[in-house]
């Protein structure tokens, strides 16, 4: 708490000092009480408790502007930054310039523009970029201990590297069993096995749709997996990631026979990709598809196509609990920004608001991570968001470790081949990726 | 013969406007180039200004008024472009490698220097000396001043109120104005506690209280070394863009930096097998494919401006638009298109057209290969239809009178009149279709990814690999983890392959030519 | 030299119509024409129905290839046209200029190129052009580190030539008028008998005169076609424009529409399909217009008159 009385302090001493004071020496001479002032200027509206960092000209709009901020967005969750940009500019005279990137590009262009010396103060992004962003010196450490205690716990870890923070986290996400009502209403199957029993007895032309496609999709088929015991990394004793594959031997060889089996039973097909999966569920030629928020709300989702949908928490195919992967989104702080001090309050105590965080909920139905705003009836009412939190009960943070970028291909193109049967001997070439992985990631770590 | 330098007709006069014009800007870009010091755009932008104004207004250089003003822009932002490209293939620029050594160290430092979650927090004061900020303390009611060459220590005379350095002789108390001009300076300093490293240093981030970081890592600038101060062990630079132990163990929060590796990226070609192994496999592919795809477009794009070049053919201008549809459209498009068209379930290919077969169009390896010709050919085909028409126009149609006065036959005059005529205006735009599909890295992208693949296997490519498509995989550009070094010294030997068979190509149309 | 027309040869053989060939004839010369026409339209045109699907069945994916037109909607035009976060009229205008600009820019300077190439003999001829077809082949996909410092450089400079400028953008693609171009001007330049500037030498024509007043003329077919090909090339670029142009509003029209489906957890095909449709309409008008001189070609010209 001694922190956090601080940074507001902070945050007022300077936002008084930058908006109006224009001599050069009277911000050393001790100011009046704080306190006062903040609680006059805050009109607007916010859920934090003693209401920031207004300043006592805020609302009335700033006649100078002290300073301008970059921030890189994509375009689905632009819109809904409109407004958090609006009311820091308002209270702190600071402008935030939004500029719309590709969500595909974000990653790939903050990593070459910062490093060129270019590129905005702050991005949005996923943790999983976590790992290649500080392995390229492009982020830069915030100190987010003032509100870490209001976010959930498993968001702020995914940030978390080595003992130091590198993002605010705004939301998390997972995948989910789908269930499209019309076809089936109620779920009683416990394994995965039952699940399909059951989606083949309402007749329909699949019966669990997960995307595969022809290079695999080891993301949707991680839950799947860790069903059956293997894992993804071995964990370290205080539970990072380390880059010693968890998958190799009996664990994956089991689960290797498994989607070999569903394969041949034509349950999993690499003809059902992305756009085949979401479409067909779409189409109501499936009772079941495996999926994230991105495909229940917002445009071209199942809500919009008017559909009845339920989330559930996907049923295990081996012993061990079906774990997604938690994925977070949050906000990088540039290594070469020159704004830290502002960007820093706005990414700690803007971008942490629950409000802020309700309004994004809005556009990608992704549970927000600050607990003020799970705890809210929007959330909390919403079905939809309960079934994914309720799916991701089970679920691992999504490793952000270099080691992670050697997995996906060759995991997913092995997926695949068992899936289509090409690889017919599941346990043999099992053992061959993974041989393949090891090697690639200790070539890497040279 | 008489010059127009010397004859102030309406050409003089807008050349005389055009080149003050462009001395200006010239000038222009000279200065403000020169005011933000960038000595080589000045450098280049008086040598261009010199060029122009020699070429233009000496009568000596007459095909080089025609040639600079494409041949600037060639240099500029292709043969720049260029050579940077090249420079990059010398160095191991790519993950982990993105940034300078300076910005590596201090970034290094800056992620290993950690908050104190148990240490304590000061009210902060921030003040300068000179050009250099000083933070200002009050610890157990004594007023210190440090900075990061100097540790805390007493200072006398300084005011405090509420535990806060008001006043500090000798030193200016900075307005927060002050500080937001200077923000990435005050977040990235860090004051020592005490002449022992190991007591940490005060360092903030909102620039009103100051918090004990513990720094892991300190350089030693003079010996060029990172020490790790909680384990003493000693990193050195190894040369190649990594600080190193003797043990060859990493640094925590490792961060490496660009530098020449000379020609490493190129001898992988020899030593990596996931690029030699299978190198010929996929050459062999690769310029069947070039090759393939320029004779097939080639041939449909002849043979369709052919029927629609009668002159008495009602509907021409309709039947030329509607071919040139394919074109029209982005081409990205268009091949994810037709990956959704030839999936084998759900594509409509298989689903409609062929009534429901079952043909694994992309996932086995020979109908893949020809589903990227045949996709490739739809591509590409406008392209050699629109050249083919215009070019049929330009036969100079006396010869074909001629021909038929002769009593040649339509085949015949095809054969000996047309067609000869027709390749060597063509054969230099066959042989750059030959080098651009040569490296198409889009379609097979777009289309197949470079497979089917063979399982897991990084030294065994993929059925529609080409050689642009390999080098991508091997050197990680699209798994997130890319070695743009590697990938620039593959795609250059790639390129002096592909240019080579150009030159050589070129050489044999000019043959012909000689002989037409 | 306006003079210089005369009666086109085609419109000799025109004249035969008049006689009015038997049917058979006419299915010889002329009706098999159709036929392989009509093949080839549905050729080009059949994957185009199933973009046309998507654009016009409300909530269709790229996958969703059953009920073509099963119900048919205007949603995903009336986004392009009227959602706030759509620049959509914006991004046909930047389309067309720099198309426009670039296409002008690389016929005038790959002509004049050419003009020198084809009709003087100099030192280094034979070498630049041999160059100008190699340099072309280097591939561009590695260039975007080079190009974002040039750009940031000259953006310091001048700021119209910086990061996020269709300027900018235009001076790249001209970057590569000399390429191909070049190449397909020079072919036809040469089909152009000399003979003629020398006549227009010796009645006292400078080498800019004959540029200009004669060549150009003649080989009007040419730079329509280069111009078409220039056009439609920098209408359909994306990897360097996507580099470039980093704000929605300046985005071209291949950037914006590769912007809708970049996201592959949320891509908007129906926008996407709607606006490539949309796109293709002014290559489709330029080609029109432009076929007149790529068709009337030589022919109405000088060469033999």
């Amino acid at each position: 708490m001694k922190r956090r009385v601080f940074v507001f302090i902070a945050a007022f001493g300077l936002i008084a000092a930058l908006a109006g004071c224009s001599t050069s020496d009277d911000t050393g001479s001790p100011a009046s009480d704080p306190a006062d002032e903040t609680t006059e200027g805050s009109d607007v509206a916010t859920t934090d408790d003693d209401g920031a960092a207004a300043a006592d000209d805020a609302g009335s709009g700033c006649t100078e502007e002290i300073g301008k901020l970059e921030m890189w967005v994509d375009d689905s969750r632009l819109a809904a930054l409109a407004g958090v940009v609006e009311t820091f500019k308002q209270e702190q005279c600071v402008t935030v310039n939004l500029v719309r990137k590709n969500f595909d590009d974000l990653r790939a262009d903050f990593g070459s523009q910062v490093a060129a010396g270019e590129g905005p103060d702050i991005t949005i992004g996923a943790n999983d970029w976590l790992g290649e962003f500080k392995a390229n010196g492009v982020i830069a450490p915030i100190d987010i201990s003032a509100v870490a205690s209001g976010l959930a716990p498993a968001a702020v870890a995914a940030y978390t590297s080595e003992g130091q923070t590198y993002g605010v986290p705004y939301a998390m996400e997972n995948i989910g069993l789908v269930r499209n009502n019309a076809l089936l209403a109620d779920t009683k199957a416990t394994t995965f096995d039952e699940l399909i029993e059951e989606a083949k007895a309402t007749g329909a032309k699949y019966s669990v749709l997960v995307q595969v496609g022809d290079k695999g999709d080891a993301y949707h088929m991680y839950p799947i997996q860790s069903s059956f015991g293997a894992g993804m990394f071995e964990l370290s004793p205080d539970g990072d990631y380390t880059s010693t594959l968890a998958m190799a031997g009996d664990p994956g060889h089991a689960f290797a026979e498994y989607i070999a089996k569903l394969g041949a039973d034509g349950v999993l097909s690499v003809d059902i990709n992305d756009s085949v999966a979401k479409d067909q569920f779409k189409a109501g030629n499936a009772p079941y598809v495996i999926t994230g928020p991105w495909n229940t709300s917002g445009d071209d989702s199942f809500a919009q196509a008017g559909m009845d949908i339920s989330v559930l928490p996907i049923p295990p195919a081996g012993s061990e609990p079906a774990t997604p992967f938690l994925g977070v989104q949050g906000f990088y702080l540039s290594a070469k920004s020159e704004n830290t001090l502002l960007a820093q309050m706005f990414l700690v105590d803007y971008l942490t608001r629950s409000d802020v965080q309700l309004e994004l909920f809005k556009v990608g139905g992704r549970t927000p991570a600050s607990l003020d705003a799970q705890a809210d009836p929007v959330i909390t009412g919403d079905p939809i968001a309960a079934g994914f939190a309720e799916a991701a009960a089970d679920a691992v943070v999504q490793p952000s470790i270099p080691a992670m970028n050697q997995v996906w291909t060759p995991l997913g193109q092995e997926e695949a081949d068992l899936i289509s049967g090409k690889a017919s001997d599941p346990a043999g070439t099992w053992d061959e990726m993974i041989t393949n992985i090891e090697s690639a990631i200790a070539k890497s770590a040279e | 013969m008489y010059s127009p330098a010397r004859n102030w007709g309406p050409g003089f006069i807008a050349k005389l406007i055009i080149m003050a014009l462009i001395d200006a800007i010239g000038v222009y870009g000279i200065y403000s180039a020169w005011t933000v010091k960038a000595m080589p755009i000045v450098i280049v932008m008086i040598l261009l200004v010199l060029v122009a104004n020699v070429v233009y207004f000496a009568r000596r250089f007459v095909p080089a008024k025609y040639i600079l003003p494409g041949l600037i822009f060639l240099f500029i932002f292709q043969i720049f472009v260029m050579l940077y490209t090249a420079y990059v293939a010398f160095t191991n620029y790519g993950y982990g490698h993105m940034i300078d050594k300076d910005r590596a160290i201090a970034q290094m430092q800056e992620y290993n220097s950690q908050l104190d979650p148990n240490g304590p927090s000061y009210q902060l004061t921030m003040l300068a000396k000179g050009s250099d900020i000083y933070f200002g303390i009050v610890d157990d009611g004594v007023a210190k001043v440090g900075t990061d060459a100097v540790a805390l220590e007493p200072l006398k005379g300084a005011k405090v109120a509420d535990n806060k350095i008001t006043e500090a002789p000798g030193y200016t108390v900075l307005g927060m104005g002050d500080v937001a001009s200077r923000q990435k300076e005050v977040t990235s300093l860090r004051v020592p506690v005490s002449d022992d490293p190991s007591d940490g240093a005060l360092g903030t981030s909102n620039a009103t209280s100051a918090e004990v970081y513990r720094p892991v890592l300190l350089y030693d600038e003079a010996a060029d070394t990172l020490t790790d101060t909680e384990s003493g062990t000693v990193y050195t630079d190894n040369s190649r863009g990594n600080f190193r132990a003797a043990d060859g163990s990493k640094p925590p929060n490792d961060v490496g930096w660009r530098t020449s590796v000379g020609v490493a990226n190129f001898a992988r070609l020899f030593t990596d097998a996931s690029v030699a192994k299978p190198f010929a496999e996929v050459l062999a592919w690769t310029i069947a494919f070039a090759f393939l795809s320029v004779a097939t477009t080639f041939l449909l794009g002849l043979a369709l401006a052919l029927v629609f070049n009668s002159p008495r053919l009602r509907g021409q201008k309709f039947y030329r638009v509607l071919l040139i549809l394919p074109y029209a459209f982005p081409g990205f498009m268009s091949a994810l298109l037709w990956r959704a068209m030839l999936n084998t379930q759900f594509g409509v290919v298989n689903q409609t057209l062929l009534g429901g077969a079952d043909i694994m169009w992309l996932q086995d390896p020979w109908l893949a290969k020809l589903s990227v010709l045949f996709v490739n050919l739809w591509l590409g085909y406008p392209y050699m239809f629109l050249v083919c028409t215009g070019a049929l126009q330009a036969i100079p149609s006396d010869m074909m009178e001629s021909a038929k006065v002769d009593g040649a036959s339509p085949w015949r005059q095809f054969r000996s009149i047309t067609l000869p005529l027709l390749f060597i205006a063509v054969a230099p735009l066959l042989i750059s279709s030959f080098a651009f599909n040569f490296n198409n890295f889009n379609l097979i992208f777009m289309l197949t990814g470079g497979g089917p693949t063979h399982g897991t296997d990084p030294t065994r490519p993929g059925g529609t690999d080409i050689l642009i498509s390999m080098v991508y995989r091997v050197a990680g550009v699209d798994d997130g983890n890319p070695d743009y070094g590697l990938a620039t010294a593959l795609s250059i030997i790639i390129f002096i392959l592909v240019g080579a068979i150009a030159a050589f190509s070129f050489r044999q149309t000019r043959k012909l030519e000689e002989m037409a | 030299m306006t003079t210089m027309t005369s009666t086109p040869p085609a419109k000799a053989a025109r004249s035969g119509d008049l006689n009015r060939p038997p049917r058979s004839k006419w299915w010889r010369e002329i009706g098999w024409r159709h036929i392989v026409g009509i093949i080839a339209i549905v050729y080009a045109v059949f994957p185009l129905i199933f973009a046309a699907n998507i654009a016009l069945t409300p909530g269709a994916g790229i996958s969703n290839t059953a009920d073509l037109f099963a119900k048919v909607g205007m949603g995903n035009f009336e986004y392009l046209f009227t959602d706030p976060s759509s620049f959509f009229v914006r991004w046909i205008v930047n389309t067309l200029v720099v198309g426009g600009v670039t296409s002008i820019g690389t016929v005038l300077m790959g002509a004049a190129a050419s003009y020198a190439f084809s009709r003087f003999r100099f030192r280094g001829r034979r070498f630049t052009l041999s160059a100008l077809l190699v340099i072309q082949m280097f591939p561009q996909m590695l260039a975007f580190v080079a190009i974002f410092l040039l750009l940031t450089a000259l953006g310091e400079v001048f700021p119209a030539l910086g990061m996020n400028s269709l300027v900018a953008l235009i001076c790249v693609y001209l970057g590569g008028a000399l390429g191909a171009n070049t190449y397909l001007m020079y072919g036809f330049f040469n089909t152009v008998p000399k003979e003629i500037d020398e006549a227009a030498k010796i009645d006292g024509a400078t080498h800019a005169q004959i540029f200009w007043t004669i060549i150009l003329r003649l080989v009007a077919p040419v730079l329509a076609v280069a111009g078409l090909l220039s056009f439609i090339s920098s209408f359909s670029e994306y990897i360097i424009a996507k580099l470039v142009l980093t704000e929605a509003p300046n985005y071209t029209l291949a950037v914006a529409l590769y912007s809708f489906v970049a996201d592959p957890m949320n891509p908007h095909w129906g926008w996407f399909a709607a606006g490539a449709l949309i796109a293709a309409i002014p290559v489709l008008v330029l080609f029109l217009f432009l076929q007149r001189y790529i068709v009337s070609g030589l022919t109405s010209g000088a060469v033999k008159g």
